[in-house]
């Protein structure tokens, strides 16, 4: 009897690993490409953006050393906390499962997503002399 | 004197001033021309290397140029496209056919409009390129090769360009991976290959270059290559006689709509105020307000232009103003064809708003449009134009067009 029940004990601690399993290792990671990668390419464009005024920003002190331009560069130092958040979102995704290579395929496709308007524009509009 | 006689009077004095007075407005709108820069393109013209075009021609159309994405410049500068693609950005690697075609094949996106090749070999044509990347206008020698700069001939210097641009004409295999550096050495990699690979691929035509250059083939390198295509460029894409160049001779009259055209170019419209010089652009940096479409030399459907190659904040959103030769046949227009006509394209300067769909734009899409419009340098030069007005200014900008 006592084996009995440490079989039936084990095939249930199997069964939920293979769900566990199944969730970690198949679903989790779909549920992100699928419901989370949205999020995700807002907030690198979001990134992308105060990183680049803050390049800007470094720049313009580097060309005209003004107190405007060292007060707009002191915020926009400020302002790279917004990829704090980035970064944060980047290792829930890693966490659900994701790896380095579909994150940088997903900020790959956030960076060329207006190509698809350029499709669109070339499929709609012919030119012609 | 009788009624009828008075008639006559009237009549003659009313021919007579009309004449006199379309003739006058011919000699103002040739004054301004001329005295905006206009040169005939026989003036234009230099005749540097002229042995050298038939093998330029060869390696211009040759898609062994290309290291490792059979593209050609050829491919992008098409004859019957005015020298242009005909699409807003280019198609690079990995696509097939020239134009829509190779777009809609799934080549490798360029971010930028293809510029027609018109005139680039000329006398004063100094600067390349949207951003200005090759730029030696007013003494400089700025590139970015820094001081080890391949030739004082600008146009020399722009053709090394495009065959070390990644996604352009390469594509990342294990050799372009394991020279890209971002440096003048990394690049001299990638050009050493490329002569190699012409002298396999093209050996006909690099021996006849080595025989007119006094050397042995395995001497050559690229600057010959280069000097040889510029000079099919500067020899293919000269400017040649437009019907501008002869109302400006007096060997024949602009249209009525042309004529209105010419006198809003040069007064209302203050097209001037950028587009003068021996080839209508004084070869400066403008923001003008023309959408962006595509993703973008800097992603996210955003390009600073200018401000790529210089760093200087003070450059962003600027391009260069671009020359109207023959612009008649190189729509799309705009750093990234956004504009489908020439109607749009002068729309772009005191309209830009006709041309965006704001209810399709998302809020940081919103939010970048609106920097870069506000950066806006037409908005405070070029007037409000009607309909019309811009259909004569469209007339007008057709009488720069040539075979």
């Amino acid at each position: 009897m006592p084996l009995n029940k440490l079989l039936i004990t084990l095939n249930v601690v199997a069964a939920i690993s293979c769900i566990l399993l199944t969730l970690k290792v198949v679903y989790m990671p779909f549920y992100a490409k699928t419901f989370l990668a949205d999020n995700y390419k807002e907030l690198m464009f979001q990134c992308d953006n105060v990183m680049r005024d803050h390049m800007i920003a470094k720049n313009r002190v580097l060309h005209k050393k003004t107190e405007e331009a060292i007060k707009d560069l002191e915020a926009a130092d400020i302002g790279l906390l917004t990829c704090h958040e980035y970064d944060k979102y980047r290792k829930k995704l890693l966490a659900y499962g994701l790896t380095s290579d579909d994150l940088s395929l997903i900020g790959l496709e956030a960076i060329e997503e207006k190509q698809e308007d350029l499709l669109m524009y070339v499929q709609t509009h012919e030119f012609k002399y | 004197m009788n009624l009828n006689t008075n008639l006559y009077l009237i009549l003659f004095i009313f021919i007579s001033t009309n004449l006199l007075g379309d003739g006058g407005q011919e000699k103002i709108l040739r004054d301004a021309i001329l005295k905006n820069g206009y040169k005939s393109p026989e003036d234009l013209y230099i005749a540097n290397d002229e042995l050298l075009v038939d093998e330029g021609k060869i390696f211009f159309k040759s898609k062994h140029l290309s290291l490792n994405g059979q593209i050609s410049c050829a491919t992008c500068h098409i004859n019957n496209q005015g020298s242009s693609d005909g699409i807003p950005n280019a198609a690079g690697i990995r696509g097939f056919g020239e134009g829509k075609e190779r777009l809609l094949s799934g080549a490798a996106i360029v971010p930028r409009n293809t510029l027609g090749l018109w005139g680039v070999g000329s006398k004063n044509f100094l600067t390349f390129f949207w951003d200005g990347r090759v730029d030696f206008a007013n003494e400089k020698v700025l590139s970015q090769f820094g001081t080890d700069v391949p030739s004082l001939d600008p146009l020399i210097t722009a053709v090394h360009l495009p065959v070390v641009e990644i996604r352009e004409t390469l594509d990342e295999d294990e050799f372009v991976l394991l020279h890209k550096k971002e440096t003048i050495s990394g690049a001299q990699q990638v050009y050493a290959q490329i002569v190699t690979n012409l002298i396999e691929n093209e050996n006909d035509a690099m021996k006849k270059l080595a025989n007119k250059r006094n050397i042995q083939i395995d001497q050559l390198t690229f600057l010959d290559i280069a000097t040889s295509i510029a000079a099919f460029i500067r020899s293919e894409f000269r400017i040649k006689k437009s019907p501008l160049d002869s109302f400006i001779k007096g060997e024949s009259n602009l249209t009525k709509k042309q004529m209105n055209g010419g006198f809003l170019f040069y007064g209302k419209g203050n097209c001037i105020s950028c587009h003068s010089g021996a080839h209508f652009s004084d070869q400066k940096f403008y923001t003008i307000p023309f959408p962006q479409l595509g993703f973008g030399k800097n992603g996210f459907g955003v390009d600073y232009g200018r401000y790529n190659a210089t760093f200087n904040p003070d450059d962003l959103y600027k391009f260069r103003t671009p020359s109207l030769y023959n612009n008649g046949k190189t729509a799309p227009y705009g750093h990234s064809g956004s504009a489908k006509s020439l109607y749009e394209a002068i729309q772009a300067h005191y309209d830009p708003f006709a041309l965006v769909k704001l209810n399709e734009y998302d809020d940081l899409e919103r939010h970048q449009l609106y920097k870069y419009f506000s950066n806006s340098d037409a908005a405070n030069k070029v007037n409000y134009l009607t309909k019309k007005e811009v259909d004569h200014l469209v007339e007008f900008l057709k009488t720069m067009d040539f075979n």
